[in-house]
C-alpha cells in the first residue's frame, strides 16, 4: 500500500499545484520568524495564522477540503525565507504563501512567488516597494505600508499643531521609507511645519543618548519616530531622565501602542506619546472582536493579548475568501479573485484595491495615557485613521 | 564615488555640528555622554580582557555572559520585586555558577589548543546559550526599572544629566581601580600575573594553575554578567543583544590592546567619545564607526595602544 | 590534501558525479534546488579551505567576496543589462581585486589578529552593502535579478551551476596539488623552516587568499542568480561562521572535506529545521562534537575508520 502511496504522490501533488484535481486539502504556507530576535512577533503571528486555519476547518474548509498549515522560520532572514518558500512550494506543494515579518524577507518571498506563479499575501512587511515598483500579479498586502503611516502621523502632528519638527528614524530601510512617508504626509496636511533635524541611529542601536541630548538642543516642539519594540523601549528608558517628553510631543510609528510594549515599559512608559497599532485587546470596535479577542485569550493564556496574531488571521481569511469566490485554488484565479475583495475581520472591513493589491489597512492611533487600577498604559483616545491618502 | 561625497556632504552640514558650536552646555552633555558609554562598556569588557590577558582565550561568548546578566537582573527585580541591588547581585553570582559550570566542563579542554578551536568553541557556547536564555525566559519584551532613587536627573549646576549615568561614570574607575589593586596587591593577582607569563614554573612551584584559571574565567563572567545587570534599565533584556554588544566588546580590547586592563579603560572611552561626536557630526554613520576604528587599530597598531607588540607576527 | 588522488577518492568522485549528473531524472523540483544550493555553498567550503586547511590561516571574513561577487554579477546584470559572461567575468575581477587589497594587509598579521582584520574588511563589506542602498538595496535586498533565458529554466539552470562548479572544483585541484599547494602546505606546517629554504612566506599565503577569495566570489555570483537576490546577510560575520562550520564539520586536512561539510551541515539544517526551532543549539553541539573529537572533521572520521578496517583485514 505504502509504495502505492509514494508513486501517486508526487504525480498527486503535481497535478494538484496545477489545480485540476481535488486534492484532500488546501496547503497554506506560513512564513514568519519562530526563533531569534524576530521571535517575540513571529510566535503570536503564528497563532493567529492557527487559530485562522482551525477556525476554517471548523467551518467546512475551503471549497469543502480541509486546510492544512505549512509552517516554516524566516529567521528574520531573506535568503532563508526565500529559500523555504522555494521549499514549500516545490517540497510540500503549498497553494499560498503567507506572512513575511521584515520588508527584506517581505520582497525575498515575493520574488518566489513571481517566480513559482504562486500567490503571496503580506500581512507584515511595509516597505511601500511591494505594491508599488516590486509589485506583480501574485503579491497582494493585507499590511499597512509606510505611506498610510507617515500620513497618519502628519495628521496628529497637524492636531498637535507642531511647527519644528525633528525625526527620528533607524537608518534602514522601514526608517528610510516612513521618513519619505512623513514628508509626503506633511506637504499634505501641515505644509507649515518645519523639520530642523533628522537622526538615524543605525539599527540595533543601544545608546540613543547622543540623538536624544540632539534632540533637546534643536528645540522642536514634535518628535516624529518609527522606533520599533526595544528601540522604543531603550529609547524611553534612556530618554525619560532627561526629561525630554516633558517638553516635546512625540508621535510614532511602529505599533509601540500595542499591549506588548506598553505592558513591558509599565509605569516606565512616559508621557506626550501619541501611537499606533493595529488592534489593542481593550477596544472593541465590533462584535467580532470580541470573540476573537476571547478566543485568542484563551491560546495565549492571558486577557492581554498580543497585536500580531489579527495580522496572520487577517491574511489566511483574505485568501480563504478569495478562492471560494473564485470556486478554484488556481494561483492566477485567486489573484483575480483577491482584486477588489472585501472581508470582513475583527478590526473592521478590509478591501484589496485591484490596481495596487494593497489592503485599506488602516490603523488606531491614540495618546498613550495612565489608567486606574492597572500598571499599564493605554490608548485613549482611540481613534481609527483609515489607510486613505487625499491628494 | 559621488554617494561617498554625498554622505559626507550631509554630515558636514548637520546641525549637530552647529550646536557643538554654538553651545558648551550641548558639548559638556556629549563628554558626559561619551564618559558614561565609556564606562558602560568598560565594565562589561574588562571581563574580556582580562580571561584573554591571562588564559590567552578570546570568549566570543562573554555577550552571551551579559545577556544573561540583563535577564537575571530582571527576573530578580521585575519577577521577584526584590531590590536593584539584590539584581545586581544575583547576575554576579548566578554567572559565577554558569561561568564555572560551563569552565569546568568545556573550557579545560581548550587551553592548549589552537586559537581557532578556541575561538569556535566559544562560538558554539553562544549558539547554545542563546536557545537556553530563551527557553528560560521566553522572546517576549522585558523591561527593567531604574532604581528608585536614581531614576531622574542630577544637577551639575551647569545642566542636569542622567542620575544613573553618573553612577556608571562613578562605577567604572571605582571596578577599574579595584580590580588593578587586586592584580598589583593580591597574592592571587600576582599569581595571575605569573601564569600570564609562564604556568608551568608555576605549577612547578605547587601552585594549582587550574584552580587560578578558573577563577580568572570566573571573575571576568561575572563582570559581563554585572555590566549586563548595571545596564538592564537601558538597555533591555532581549534576544539577540549577546551578538551587539560582543562587537563593541572587540573594539574596545583591540583598540587598548587585548589582556590590558588600562588598555580597556583607555579604549572605552575612546570608543565613547568617536561613537557619540561622530554620531553629532556624521548623523547616519553609526553602522560604520565601529568597523572603522577597529580595521584602523588593525592595520596600524594591530596590539592597540597597550598590548604588547609580541602578540603580532609573520 | 596533497597527494594525488587515490583510487577510492577517483571512484568517489565519478560515483557522485554519475549522481550529480542524473539529478533532474527524478523529476523534483525540490531535489534540484537543495542539490544546487549545496554544490553553491561546497564551493564556497572549498575556497575557504584554501586559507585554512592549505595555508594554514583563518578567516572569519571569508563571507566578503562571496556577497562581492553574488552583488557585482547582480547589479551588472540587471541594473546595466549587461549580459552573463562580461558579468560574470567583471564580478569575479571585482573580487580578485578586493582579495588582494585585503590579503595584503592581512598577510602581515598571523593568528588572532589576520582573522579579526578579515572579519573587519568584511563586516565593512557588509555595512557598504547596507548603506549603498542605490546600488545594493540596502538591507531589502537586491531582488529581481535578471537571469538570462538560457538558464532560466530551474534544470538548466542547475546544470549551469554543476559545470561552473565542477570547473572549479578541478581547478581548486589542480593548484592544490601542484608545487604551490605542496608549498603552502609547508608554509602552514613550519613557516621559519620555509622562509629559511627560501620561500616567500607572505606573498604564498597572498596567493593562497586571493585564489581562495576568487572562488568564493564565483559562488556568490552563483549563489545570487539563483535565489533572484542578494541580501546583506551574505555579507554578515554569521555567513563567514556558517561556512568555516562547514569546512571543519568536513575536514579541513582533506581536499573534499568542507564539500562533504557543507551537504552535511546544509541538509542538517534543513532536516532540524522541521522538528525543532532549536538549530542554534544543534549547531552548537555539533561544532562542540567536531572541535573536541573530530578536530579532523568527517573525512578524517573517515579515513580513521577506512584505515581501521583495512588494518583488519
Amino acid at each position: 500500500m505504502l509504495h502505492i502511496a509514494k508513486q501517486t504522490a508526487p504525480i498527486i501533488a503535481i497535478l494538484t499545484t496545477l489545480g485540476t484535481v481535488q486534492a484532500a486539502e488546501v496547503k497554506i504556507g506560513m512564513l514568519y520568524p519562530i526563533t531569534g530576535g524576530g521571535a517575540i512577533y513571529g510566535s503570536p503571528a503564528m497563532t493567529g495564522h492557527r487559530m485562522a486555519v482551525d477556525e476554517l476547518n471548523s467551518q467546512g474548509g475551503i471549497l469543502g477540503m480541509d486546510v492544512l498549515s505549512v509552517e516554516r522560520d524566516t529567521k528574520l532572514n531573506p535568503a532563508t525565507a526565500a529559500a523555504a518558500a522555494k521549499e514549500m512550494i516545490t517540497k510540500d506543494g503549498v497553494n499560498v504563501i503567507i506572512g513575511g515579518l521584515s520588508s527584506a524577507v517581505g520582497l525575498a518571498i515575493s520574488e518566489i512567488a513571481k517566480q513559482e506563479k504562486i500567490v503571496y499575501i503580506a500581512t507584515i512587511p511595509k516597505t511601500i516597494q511591494l505594491t508599488t515598483t516590486k509589485k506583480h500579479e501574485y503579491v497582494f498586502r493585507t499590511a499597512s505600508h509606510t505611506d498610510f503611516e507617515g500620513d497618519a502621523i502628519a495628521q496628529i502632528a497637524k492636531q498637535l499643531d507642531a511647527q519644528r519638527i525633528c525625526d527620528i528614524q533607524l537608518d534602514y530601510a522601514y526608517g528610510h521609507d516612513l521618513a519619505d512617508g512623513i514628508d509626503k504626509g506633511l506637504k499634505r496636511h501641515l505644509p507649515t511645519a518645519k523639520k530642523i533635524l533628522s537622526l538615524r541611529p543605525k539599527l540595533r542601536a543601544t545608546d540613543y543618548n547622543v540623538f536624544i541630548t540632539q534632540i533637546l538642543g534643536a528645540g522642536c516642539d514634535v518628535v516624529t519616530s518609527g522606533l520599533w519594540g526595544p528601540h522604543f523601549v531603550d529609547f524611553a528608558k534612556q530618554a525619560t531622565p532627561f526629561g525630554l517628553f516633558k517638553q516635546i510631543k512625540y508621535i510614532t510609528g511602529g505599533e509601540i501602542g500595542s499591549h506588548e510594549i506598553a505592558g513591558s515599559l509599565g509605569k516606565d512608559y512616559p508621557d506626550n506619546v501619541w501611537a499606533n497599532s493595529y488592534e489593542l485587546w481593550y477596544h472593541h470596535p465590533n462584535q467580532e472582536h470580541e470573540t476573537f479577542q476571547n478566543l485568542l485569550a484563551e491560546r495565549l493564556g492571558t486577557e492581554e493579548t498580543a497585536m500580531w496574531p489579527i495580522l496572520a488571521l487577517i491574511g489566511v481569511r483574505m485568501y480563504a475568501a478569495a478562492a471560494e469566490k473564485a470556486g478554484s485554488l488556481d494561483a492566477a484565479q485567486i489573484s483575480g479573485a483577491l482584486k477588489g475583495l472585501t472581508i470582513e475581520t475583527p478590526v473592521g472591513p478590509r478591501t484589496i484595491d485591484s490596481e495596487t493589491h494593497q489592503a485599506d489597512t488602516g490603523q488606531f492611533w491614540g495618546p498613550m495615557v495612565e489608567k486606574e487600577g492597572v500598571p499599564y498604559r493605554v490608548m485613549d483616545p482611540i481613534t481609527y485613521i483609515p489607510a486613505h491618502i487625499i491628494e | 564615488m559621488e554617494t561617498l561625497v554625498e554622505f559626507l556632504r550631509t554630515g558636514m552640514a548637520s546641525p549637530g555640528i552647529t550646536m557643538l558650536l554654538n553651545n558648551p552646555n550641548f558639548v559638556l552633555i556629549q563628554v558626559l555622554n561619551s564618559v558614561s558609554m565609556g564606562m558602560n562598556f568598560f565594565i562589561i569588557a574588562a571581563g574580556l580582557s582580562l580571561i584573554f590577558g591571562v588564559l590567552k582565550v578570546i570568549n566570543f561568548a562573554h555577550g552571551a555572559f551579559y545577556m544573561f546578566g540583563a535577564y537575571i537582573m530582571y527576573s530578580v527585580t521585575e519577577t521577584m520585586g526584590l531590590n536593584f541591588f539584590w539584581g545586581v547581585v544575583g547576575a554576579g553570582v548566578g554567572l559565577v555558577l554558569l561561568s564555572a559550570a560551563i569552565e569546568r566542563t568545556l573550557f579545560r579542554f581548550v587551553y592548549d589548543k589552537e586559537h581557532l578551536l578556541q575561538l569556535l568553541l566559544t562560538f558554539a557556547l553562544v549558539l547554545i546559550l542563546g536557545d537556553f536564555a530563551k527557553i528560560l525566559w521566553g522572546t517576549e519584551q522585558y523591561s527593567v526599572s531604574y532604581p528608585d532613587n536614581l531614576a531622574g536627573a542630577t544637577n551639575l549646576g551647569i545642566t542636569y544629566y542622567p542620575s544613573y549615568r553618573l553612577l556608571l561614570c562613578l562605577l567604572g574607575p571605582v571596578i577599574f581601580l579595584a580590580m588593578w589593586l587586586f592584580i598589583e596587591h593580591t597574592r592571587w593577582g600576582r599569581i595571575t600575573k605569573a601564569a600570564t607569563q609562564n604556568r608551568e614554573m608555576l605549577a612547578a612551584l605547587g601552585i594549582n594553575v587550574p584552580l587560578i584559571y578558573t577563577s580568572v574565567f570566573i571573575v571576568g563572567s561575572a563582570l559581563a554578567g554585572i555590566g549586563g545587570a548595571l545596564a538592564s534599565p537601558f538597555n533591555s533584556p532581549t534576544p539577540g543583544m549577546d551578538a551587539i554588544v560582543i562587537v563593541e566588546c572587540f573594539v574596545i580590547v583591540i583598540i587598548g590592546g587585548l589582556g590590558s586592563l588600562w588598555g580597556t579603560f583607555v579604549g572605552a572611552l575612546i570608543y565613547g567619545f568617536v561613537f557619540n561626536f561622530g554620531s553629532v557630526i556624521i548623523p547616519n554613520g553609526q553602522d560604520i564607526f565601529a568597523f572603522l576604528i577597529l580595521l584602523i587599530v588593525l592595520l596600524f597598531r594591530p596590539w592597540g595602544l597597550f598590548g604588547r607588540p609580541e602578540m603580532e607576527g609573520h | 590534501m596533497t597527494d594525488p588522488m587515490t583510487r577510492s577518492t577517483l571512484m568517489g568522485c565519478v560515483a557522485t558525479l554519475v549522481f550529480l549528473l542524473s539529478v533532474p531524472l527524478f523529476h523534483s523540483a525540490y531535489l534540484i534546488d537543495v542539490v544546487t544550493e549545496i554544490l553553491i555553498y561546497a564551493l564556497f567550503a572549498l575556497s575557504l579551505n584554501v586559507i585554512i586547511g592549505y595555508s594554514g590561516n583563518v578567516s572569519f571574513g571569508h563571507a566578503a567576496y562571496f556577497a562581492i561577487g553574488g552583488y557585482t554579477n547582480a547589479i551588472l546584470l540587471t541594473t546595466y543589462g549587461w549580459a552573463l559572461v562580461p558579468s560574470f567575468v567583471i564580478s569575479i575581477l571585482a573580487t580578485i581585486s578586493a582579495a588582494g587589497i585585503v590579503a595584503y594587509f592581512c598577510t602581515r598579521l598571523t593568528d588572532i589578529y589576520f582573522a579579526m582584520l578579515t572579519l573587519a574588511f568584511s563586516m565593512l563589506v557588509w555595512a557598504i552593502a547596507f548603506k549603498w542602498r542605490s546600488a545594493t538595496g540596502g538591507d531589502d535586498g537586491f531582488v529581481g535579478i535578471l537571469i538570462p533565458d538560457l538558464i532560466g529554466d530551474r534544470t538548466r539552470f542547475y546544470y549551469f551551476t554543476l559545470i561552473l562548479v565542477t570547473a572549479s572544483v578541478a581547478l581548486l585541484w589542480s593548484i592544490c596539488h601542484s608545487a604551490f599547494g605542496r608549498t603552502l602546505v609547508a608554509v602552514r606546517e613550519n613557516a621559519v623552516r620555509a622562509g629559511f629554504v627560501g620561500v616567500n612566506t607572505r606573498l604564498m599565503r597572498w596567493w593562497a587568499f586571493v585564489i581562495a577569495g576568487t572562488f568564493a566570489g564565483i559562488a556568490g555570483a552563483i549563489f545570487g542568480m539563483f535565489h533572484r537576490g542578494m541580501y546583506v546577510e551574505s555579507a554578515f560575520w554569521t555567513q563567514s561562521a556558517t561556512v568555516l562550520i562547514m569546512t571543519l564539520l568536513g575536514g579541513m586536512f582533506s581536499f573534499f572535506g568542507p564539500a562533504i561539510g557543507a551537504a552535511t551541515l546544509f541538509i542538517l539544517e534543513r532536516i532540524t529545521n522541521e522538528y525543532t526551532e532549536y538549530w542554534p543549539t544543534v549547531l552548537g553541539v555539533v561544532l562542540l562534537v567536531i572541535l573536541l573529537f573530530l578536530p579532523d572533521g568527517l573525512s578524517g572520521l573517515a579515513r580513521r575508520v577506512h584505515a581501521f578496517t583495512t588494518k583488519n583485514k
